[in-house]
């Protein structure tokens, strides 16, 4: 028996969702944004543990599946991102995205 | 059963002060410093959870590859990689936003029921046997993906491209 209810996790994963979504809307430089997303994509991974763990005697070992699965897109994505970060830095000599109005008429 | 309960308020605490304070920081450098920390901290909770795979995989991917990669991208777009970033002003609309978010996830959240109920662990082979036999197709989207996003990221940076 665990003295920790499953509302708590949820609780600190919609926190930790709140300070990725902060960071996503006021950071300007592309690796800040990369990080904010990355927190925030950890508190949705957060939950998936969280719901596995607390799945009473149902088959809940799928979120820890889906935990794992999530965790390879989070890598790809930041690899993905890093290429952008380096072709910005390259095309425009900086990696602030205000800057980035290439595609802008 | 008290010792969880300290673990899980210490744990907890260091998550979200790390996450503010890598969003904080001037220098991007101790951004990814707090960052680290707060991936190996997200591990910990995972091993409270009883799911050790998922939290050697966190260390290894997160703390570990994630990390780097970010460092790496710090230190080839500036030429001295401790200058401090400009100071962005915290704007009232996304603190209200973020805050919004929030109670709305916590508000749908607080139906779950609040008793203490048993952590339930995982055999590591039974989470092996539902990754790789009932929902294979998933970690073969996966595979799929990141082969994708593997051409796309050498298409972003290969040579004589401006």
């Amino acid at each position: 028996m665990s003295a920790i209810p499953p509302v708590d996790f949820l609780a600190l994963s919609a926190i930790l969702l709140g300070i990725g979504l902060f960071g996503i809307l006021t950071r300007r430089n592309f690796i800040l944004l990369l990080i904010s997303i990355e927190i925030a994509m950890n508190a949705a991974i957060l939950n998936f543990v969280v719901f596995a763990a607390y799945s009473g005697t149902g088959g809940g070992i799928g979120g820890q599946a889906a935990a794992v699965v999530l965790v390879g897109l989070a890598a790809t994505e930041v690899a993905v991102g890093l290429a952008i970060v380096l072709a910005l830095n390259r095309v425009r000599g900086s990696i602030n995205v205000a800057e980035a109005t290439t595609l802008r008429q | 059963m008290i010792l969880e309960e300290v673990a899980f308020v210490a744990l907890g605490g260091v998550a979200i002060a790390t996450a503010l304070l890598a969003l904080l920081v001037r220098e991007l450098v101790h951004t990814i410093l707090w960052v680290a920390v707060f991936f190996v901290d997200l591990a910990a909770i995972y091993f409270l959870l009883e799911a050790p795979f998922l939290g050697v995989l966190q260390l290894g991917v997160y703390a570990g590859a994630v990390t780097i990669l970010l460092l790496f991208g710090v230190m080839v777009t500036r030429k001295r990689i401790f200058s401090r970033e400009a100071a962005t002003g915290i704007g009232p609309v996304p603190l209200a936003l973020a805050l919004l978010v929030i109670v709305l996830v916590g508000t749908a959240a607080s139906v779950v029921p609040t008793a203490p109920q048993p952590i339930r662990a995982y055999d590591v082979t039974d989470l092996s046997s539902t990754l790789f036999v009932t929902d294979g197709g998933w970690l073969l989207l996966l595979g799929l993906t990141m082969m994708g996003a593997l051409a796309g990221a050498i298409y972003l940076v290969r040579e004589g491209r401006e």
